[in-house]
């Protein structure tokens, strides 16, 4: 049916926060733009479920990893937009040498090149 | 076909919206925010060339189920809906306090010196009593649809933290002044001495500054900044 493999369930939720602090760590963004973003960086492989995103950014914001704001854009439309906390930034320093040591670990294993951490 | 019914999108959106503050577990800034995206999401089909129509349902479906939504919504933050509704519930407290406070002032105001016969009693009983429908009688109006501009223009005046922290404390010390001014002509006029009207007047202020605290603090995240990278 698809035409690339898509990510499983489980995968997807897993990968959301490093993903979703990262896009924020380029600065601020809101929901629809981070979806689109996601679509075009992983070639459609990963696809958020769009109402879902949010409850996650929630999550995100609870955590205290993020914050949000609404802002009215330059259309005049008003976004809520989020942006990452200075312990976000911890979180996701956390999170990229974790996923890196997975990425190595399998990396080694399928005798690709490692990615320094 | 000629008698096919135009699609109208605001009115799609319009049904949409409803359908979603039908689910009680989705906060209203929540709705607002799933709006934006709702709204993107059909710009972003019609710029690929779709129809009104086409982008409505492609966006529709993309945002999800509301059902579904509220079922996650409510799992990271449970007590978000509720904090909603106390803010309204201290509103309405806060509200009706302030027109019962200022009732009992005008009744004090009034109040005739020799205020022992039963006229005088049934009289302020009567009074008291209206003064405790104009809440019922304004949640009416309000329920029926009738008032919704004129509280439309009031909630402008409350829609960030510092105009309402302002708003009710101009509501507290205007209140507590006309207290202060009823009783001390009160006391004037039944030659009492001992107490001062300073007390009624300060003394009623402390619940309404609770309440207000309350308020500010449980209030509805609705900060309209302009964007700073504009």
């Amino acid at each position: 049916m698809y035409k690339t493999a898509m990510l499983t369930k489980d995968l997807v939720a897993a990968s959301s926060k490093p993903l979703l602090l990262s896009i924020l760590a380029d600065g601020e963004s809101y929901g629809y733009e981070i979806i689109k973003k996601v679509r075009e960086l992983s070639g459609g492989r990963i696809e958020w479920s769009d109402g879902m995103l949010y409850p996650v950014l929630h999550r995100l914001e609870r955590d205290g990893l993020i914050e949000s704001e609404w802002k009215e854009a330059d259309t005049g439309r008003e976004r809520k937009y989020y942006f990452l906390s200075s312990n976000g930034r911890k979180a996701l320093k956390t999170e990229r040498q974790q996923w890196l040591a997975v990425h190595n670990t399998l990396g080694k294993l399928w005798k690709m090149k490692p990615v320094s951490i | 076909m000629e008698n096919e019914t135009r699609f109208d999108l605001n009115a799609a959106i319009e049904n949409w919206r409803q359908e979603l503050a039908a689910q009680p577990n989705i906060a209203s800034d929540d709705r607002r925010e799933l709006e934006t995206h709702l709204r993107d999401a059909i710009a972003g089909f019609q710029q690929r060339g779709l129809n009104d129509e086409e982008s409505f349902w492609l966006a529709r479906r993309r945002v999800g189920q509301s059902q579904q939504l509220g079922e996650e919504f409510v799992k990271v933050d449970p007590a978000k809906v509720w904090r909603e509704r106390v803010f309204w519930m201290l509103l309405a407290i806060f509200l009706s306090g302030t027109v019962g406070g200022l009732a009992n002032s005008i009744l004090f105001a009034l109040l005739p010196v020799n205020s022992n016969s039963t006229v005088t009693v049934a009289m302020q009983a009567v009074l008291i009593f209206l003064a405790s429908l104009i809440p019922i009688v304004i949640a009416v109006s309000l329920a029926k649809g009738k008032l919704v501009a004129l509280f439309s223009k009031l909630t402008l005046l409350v829609d960030n933290r510092p105009r309402l922290a302002t708003a009710a404390i101009i509501c507290i010390v205007l209140s507590s002044l006309i207290k202060i001014t009823a009783f001390a002509s009160y006391y004037s006029r039944m030659n009492v001495h001992s107490a001062h009207p300073l007390l009624p007047g300060l003394t009623s202020a402390i619940y309404p500054l609770i309440i207000a605290l309350l308020l500010v603090w449980l209030m509805p995240p609705q900060n309209r900044m302009t964007s700073k990278r504009a």
